[in-house]
């Protein structure tokens, strides 16, 4: 289970960082899902153990699973959530401003900008 | 007093003022209001803890050791008091000027919340909660003012900075999978017994994530992109208040919890530390404008804080607290003026350049003794030499950058900014020299939190 569990945590995060490097912003978000996923399965994997589910009534001398991790998972779940829905909507927003998702003209754009820049620096 | 209380106030004004529309002065002026509460309640909080007794409690009622714990030590109120301060200092201007964006002052508070949270919380977990509320509420401000290169920063902010956090996420994960504990005092007593093979690798992990944040040399790449094309307002919260969390998690983890390991990295740190300070440096004397200068300084003045940390013992750790505390100040104060005109301003520049060269009678002379002092302990002329040439690199470059902006006509002719705004810089200008007059509060804090943070540790 936990080479199982290795394996998956290392082919979401391999992927996820794969896809941050590509110049394309959706798939750099997914690319940030994926890597959020991998470090919840890692919060899930830390404190993996066997025994009854932790809800009550608990009988007295078995051993319960560890509920602490499922709460800080559930926790991680929401705010990558969160993060998500805060970074389409910046993607989106970029989209609707420059026509495009592809970071290679954004930043020709910005080094035009930055061209003007100069040339006002250089007039002044 | 209740300790919650400073976490509340702010909290709570900003659900409320994020129902309200921001442009509207009276809403901006409420926000203005609660971020003094929670400064003047940080303040009383703060002479608690370094009075009679640190006070904490335990968030639901719960007993010790099973709730989440809230205390306010030493090191954690001037933190807090610090990027509340500044936070503060940032949204008068913003009000001031007139708030373009109806979530804007919303935002602010919650940012102030996080971070208050963060600085307050005991709880290694609660810790990367607040993390990711200050650093979303950072990400949405960050393209306040929706022009397209400022959206393009800010996605590449949130980008990088989420990385860095999902890195936390997975060292606070495997805290707790070798301590099975996710209090900070009790981590800190049992990770001395584990493995250091594993321990190393829970230290890298959570030097990188903070590392991100403070925008060291290997991780600056981020930085000058927000830091130039973000709103003077909102460069001056990033820089002053959201850096802090690279310098208190730093401290925290580094000089309070995973104490072995830092002895054991000291030399990676330094290293780290002096390429950052160069690269810093250098970067910053080939830029023209304001912004692009303050954003390489930023990176630079990073890596002192780091060196301080590399050397450590209370002199080094408490040299580490008092430069991060000048530095940002003399941040809040350079980019708050970086786009304004008029009498008063190039004096304020000038104030802010002269405390970041570390030249009294500033408060970045103080923060400069403190590092030759740590030097000096450490038997080290090459590091005394290398602060010594930071700082006249720094001065090139700050000096560099005002010639170009005051003694142009450029920022002379053009009209006047309102005068509040100019008050604003005037303020932050007299605490710095204020500060470098009489430093003895601060430099007594600092070194009563460093002593804290060291007794903390020791199982």
């Amino acid at each position: 289970m936990t080479l199982l569990l290795a394996a998956t945590i290392g082919i979401l995060f391999g992927t996820g960082a794969f896809l941050l490097m590509k110049p394309d912003l959706f798939r750099i978000v997914v690319g940030i899902v994926l890597v959020s996923n991998a470090a919840n399965l890692t919060v899930m994997a830390n404190g993996l153990s066997r025994g009854q589910s932790p809800i009550l009534p608990i009988e007295r001398g078995v051993t319960i699973s560890d509920p602490l991790v499922q709460a800080m998972t559930i926790t991680a779940v929401v705010i990558g959530f969160g993060v998500t829905a805060l970074l389409l909507s910046l993607a989106y927003r970029i989209y609707v401003s420059s026509r495009t998702v592809d970071l290679d003209e954004l930043s020709h754009a910005e080094a035009r900008h930055e061209a003007e820049l100069e040339r006002e620096d250089v007039s002044v | 007093m209740d300790v919650a209380i400073v976490l509340l106030v702010p909290w709570a004004a900003a659900a409320l003022l994020a129902m309200f529309d921001g442009r509207r002065p009276w809403v901006g002026w409420t926000a203005v209001g609660a971020l003094t509460a929670t400064v003047a309640i940080s303040v009383a909080l703060a002479a608690g803890a370094f009075g009679s007794e640190p006070s904490a409690t335990v968030a639901g009622g719960w007993p010790a050791g099973i709730g989440i714990e809230l205390r306010a030590d030493p090191l954690g109120v001037l933190f807090i008091v610090l990027s509340n301060a500044v936070l503060l200092s940032a949204l008068v201007y913003q009000v001031a000027a007139g708030v373009r964006a109806r979530i804007f002052p919303a935002l602010v508070l919650f940012l102030a919340a996080g971070l208050t949270g963060l600085f307050l919380t005991a709880d290694v977990f609660n810790f990367y909660v607040f993390f990711e509320l200050s650093m979303i509420a950072a990400y949405a401000l960050a393209v306040y003012g929706d022009e397209a290169r400022q959206l393009i920063a800010g996605f590449i902010f949130a980008v990088v900075n989420l990385l860095g956090s999902f890195l936390f996420l997975i060292g606070v994960a495997a805290i707790y999978h070798v301590t099975g504990t996710l209090e900070m005092d009790a981590v800190a007593a049992r990770i001395a017994a584990v493995d250091p093979s594993a321990t190393i690798m829970i230290a890298v992990a959570i030097f990188v994530a903070f590392g991100v944040k403070l925008g060291l040399f290997p991780f600056h790449f981020w930085l000058p992109t927000v830091y130039t094309s973000a709103s003077p307002a909102v460069a001056a919260m990033l820089s002053g208040a959201v850096a802090n969390i690279g310098s208190y998690g730093l401290l925290r983890f580094g000089a309070g919890i995973l104490t072995d390991e830092l002895r054991l990295g000291a030399t990676v740190l330094i290293a780290i530390g002096t390429l950052s300070i160069l690269y810093g440096a250098l970067q910053a004397i080939s830029r023209r404008t304001s912004a692009e200068v303050l954003a390489y300084s930023a990176i630079g003045q990073a890596g002192y804080v780091l060196i301080a940390l590399g050397i450590g013992g209370p002199v080094g750790i408490a040299a580490a607290i008092v430069y991060a505390i000048v530095n940002s100040i003399n941040k809040a104060l350079l980019f708050l003026v970086t786009r304004i005109r008029g009498w008063l301003v190039a004096g304020a520049f000038a104030i802010g350049a002269f405390s970041v060269a570390g030249i009294p009678p500033t408060a970045g002379f103080f923060g400069k003794v403190e590092l030759f002092r740590a030097g000096i302990e450490e038997n080290s002329i090459a590091l005394v030499a290398l602060i010594f040439l930071g700082g006249a690199l720094s001065f090139v470059y700050m000096f560099q950058i005002y010639q170009h902006d005051f003694w142009s006509r450029q920022r002379r002719t053009g009209p006047e900014s309102p005068l509040p705004l100019r008050a604003i810089a005037a303020v932050l200008a007299v605490v710095v020299v204020a500060l470098g007059f009489w430093p003895e509060p601060i430099l007594w804090a600092s070194r009563e939190a460093a002593d804290v943070l060291i007794a903390g540790s020791e199982p």
